[in-house]
């Protein structure tokens, strides 16, 4: 049973320019992203990037200010109700009702999703040895998390949402938290979207990496298309931005050479090579913490420029 | 979504129940007493006989032995107690949930908001109207002895018998509700939802409640050689104006043509349920503002 | 039941150390013939890496012959293994040695040999492009 079967050959996430403005402060601006089904996705970008604005309006605890957002073919206009069944959501600190006791969360689960599926509930705390009758207050850490994953995994949703979901775990926790997410995502062709600030972990989690700094998407796409359009060049220091191919996202400069990482393929590359520049390929982590570091200003007027001449965004679809 | 509802507040539930079971202990004894005490003083007879005109000592005799512990020792904290009710049951219902962050499990279930609110809402709001006809209705058995003399106009019983109870802690739940939204923390909601409850409170129960209606007038004759007895007390049984149940307000403007005498303004005893529905109508209305804000700014926040 | 391992601080794809497992494996004599690997669910569990990643490193395997999915059932070994290497394999790996005790007369370190070694492998790279 393939999870997507409920949207079909919708994709998981389609946003057109979407934005969201607090008071004078647009928290998210001009975001167009597609993500297929099945992808997971991870969503990188430093405190206040805009991480959280765009997982809530994906999930519906709020609405856009401005452009378009589906998730499986819903729209931001469809009822409250159908939006929120095709998203299960972990949220950051895992909250639950302390008072609670884990049947009694199920219950509510049960009670408030019509599509909830007990028997994968009883089953995961089963295999956990988290037992049924304890209150969530007297759980571990890596315990509450792993009930709130439950909670959403059991919503039987297409879409899961874990908002930096290890943030507050041991490593012990952390292994055994992604690890059951990932084999989630093996069994059933699940999406998952990761909002994380901890680049170094997303590498083995993702297929899929969305960048966010300043409110403005930096990089979008699949993870393998991605590190293969950029190159880092080692270059004489005194070679000026202007001769290097491509688009330049980060120079470090050092006493006789730079060290340059550009966007540009390995083509485009070939034709422009001199004699004393290297080039070599880029790692997930060194791309992603290049985007991070490029100034958002640069990066909207660099886009802008840019967009006519880049190739569309490549869908692959992703098979398991 | 009602079991969740329930759930969530079952706790607050038990806390009512054991209120009203402490209530109902206190009430059954002390109501018991009254009622045995009523019958042995003769008092029964005697108001049969002369409207409590001729019956002054016995009457004395029973208001010592129960009126303080009926007047002064309930009315302070019971004054309070609906007010402390409702916003202890309505300062949690969002502003817990804002507080803790639980709201971004309660609102991500495929339950929209409107309906997670309104369902829960309507349940609590049920509940609290069932605990205040059962408060009510305690309060009205035990003291049925003493309004036989006193009336239920007094502010000290009329606060408490009738639907204004209820009506209160209504208002007080529907502040404590709209602040916790606002405020999003429960305890300064709380305190938000109680000042303006009780000065409220105050303001209709000694200014706007006098003069729901119109006062009448009652023109006391005082015999010629004889003293007039002064009327404005609280406990003063039968009141001047001679039946049993009015509620006196005070001196009027005025005299008397021919002879000396006083003049009184009087709510008659019959208006008392024109005016506790008056007064309750009143309140509700409030906590329907109260709620009705809520839910629509709730919505226009989702939206 | 075949466990892998994860060096996260090794610089090496995640696919390619899966990989570089199984052949180590084979040729020590812990994978025979038609030992069944793990499914891609209880990889991606275990070590918590993306599900497309042991999928990758299966298909490389299937490609480099020493692996082969059969529908339903798993992914199988199927390249007979032998605690010998092969005869050209001992070869290239005799001349290796012969070379790595004239880089040490030479006086060259254990790093600046691996270094060489990653030089001498780039510009051939280059010049076949």
């Amino acid at each position: 049973m393939t999870q997507n079967d409920a949207g079909g050959s919708a994709p998981a996430l389609r946003t057109d320019r979407l934005g969201r403005r607090y008071g004078h402060v647009w928290g998210l601006r001009d975001c167009t992203l597609e993500v297929p089904a099945g992808a997971v996705v991870g969503l990188v970008g430093p405190n206040g990037a805009g991480k959280t604005t765009l997982l809530e309006m994906i999930i519906g605890l709020l609405q856009p200010t401005e452009g378009q957002l589906s998730v499986f073919g819903e729209t931001s206009q469809a009822p409250m109700a159908a939006r929120l069944a095709r998203v299960g959501y972990v949220a950051q600190d895992h909250p639950l009702y302390r008072d609670f006791s884990v049947a009694d969360m199920f219950h509510l689960g049960r009670a408030m999703n019509p599509s909830w599926d007990q028997q994968l509930a009883l089953a995961r705390m089963d295999a956990l040895g988290i037992p049924l009758k304890r209150k969530v207050k007297s759980l571990s850490g890596g315990q509450r998390a792993q009930v709130s994953l439950t909670m959403a995994l059991a919503k039987r949703a297409p879409l899961l949402v874990l908002d930096e979901p290890v943030s507050s775990l041991d490593p012990v926790a952390r292994l055994e938290f992604m690890g059951e997410v990932m084999a989630a995502a093996a069994g059933t062709g699940l999406t998952v979207l990761i909002a994380s600030h901890v680049v170094s972990e997303l590498e083995r989690l993702c297929d899929w990496l969305i960048v966010l700094t300043g409110g403005h998407v930096q990089l979008a796409g699949p993870a393998d298309d991605l590190t293969d359009a950029h190159q880092l060049l080692t270059v004489p220091r005194a070679t000026p931005d202007a001769e290097l191919p491509g688009l330049v996202i980060h120079r470090t400069d050092s006493d006789r050479h730079s060290t340059v990482l550009v966007r540009a393929d390995p083509a485009g590359l070939a034709a422009q090579e001199r004699p004393g520049w290297q080039a070599d390929p880029v790692g997930f982590e060194q791309l992603v913490m290049a985007y991070l570091q490029r100034p958002s200003k640069a990066a909207a007027r660099d886009d802008t420029a840019q967009a006519a001449a880049r190739p569309g965004p490549a869908t692959k679809a992703v098979t398991r | 979504m009602i079991w969740v509802s329930w759930r969530q507040h079952r706790s607050q539930a038990v806390a009512c129940l054991g209120v009203l079971a402490a209530l109902a202990v206190y009430a059954i004894l002390l109501g018991t007493s009254m009622r045995t005490a009523f019958g042995q003083d003769g008092l029964i007879t005697c108001l049969a006989r002369s409207q409590g005109t001729g019956c002054r000592a016995p009457i004395h005799a029973f208001t010592d032995r129960f009126g303080s512990e009926v007047n002064v020792a309930f009315w302070s904290v019971l004054l309070i107690l609906p007010g402390l009710i409702g916003v202890l049951v309505g300062g949690p219902l969002i502003a817990r949930e804002l507080e803790y962050g639980t709201w971004r499990l309660a609102w991500s279930q495929t339950v929209s908001r409107a309906r997670w609110l309104t369902v829960k809402l309507g349940l609590v709001t049920g509940g609290l109207v069932v605990f205040g006809a059962a408060m009510t209705a305690l309060i009205t058995w035990y003291r049925a002895p003493m309004d036989r003399l006193t009336g239920h106009f007094l502010p000290n019983v009329y606060d408490f018998e009738g639907l204004v109870l209820t009506a209160y802690i209504l208002c007080a739940f529907g502040f404590a509700v709209l602040a916790g939204l606002l405020l999003r923390r429960t305890i300064p909601a709380m305190v938000a939802a109680f000042i303006p409850w009780l000065a409220i409170r105050l303001v209709v129960e000694f200014v706007l409640r006098p003069h729901f209606q119109a006062p009448l007038t009652f023109n006391q004759v005082c015999p010629q050689n004889g003293s007039c007895f002064g009327g404005e007390g609280l406990g003063i049984i039968p009141p001047v104006t001679g039946h049993i149940g009015d509620w006196v307000l005070g001196s009027g403007s005025g005299q008397l043509a021919n002879q000396s005498g006083n003049t009184y303004l009087y709510q008659p005893a019959d208006r008392f349920w024109t005016f506790q529905f008056i007064e309750a109508g009143l309140f509700v209305l409030l906590t329907a503002a109260a709620l009705g804000a809520t839910i629509w700014l709730l919505h226009r926040r989702a939206a | 039941m075949f466990r892998f391992r994860l060096d996260g601080s090794s610089g090496v794809p995640p696919y390619l150390q899966l990989v570089h497992q199984v052949r180590q494996s084979l040729l020590l004599g812990y994978l025979r013939e038609g030992d069944r690997l793990p499914t891609v669910k209880d990889v991606s569990s275990d070590l918590a890496i993306n599900p497309n990643t042991v999928v990758k490193a299966y298909r490389q395997l299937e490609h480099e012959g020493l692996a082969g999915g059969r529908p339903g059932q798993g992914t199988f070994i199927t390249a007979t293994s032998s605690p010998a290497l092969p005869e050209e394999q001992q070869a290239l790996r005799a001349s290796l040695e012969e070379w790595l005790r004239a880089a040490e007369e030479a006086g060259l370190s254990g790093e600046e040999v691996t270094a060489l070694i990653a030089v001498a492998r780039h510009d051939l790279r280059k010049e076949r492009v």
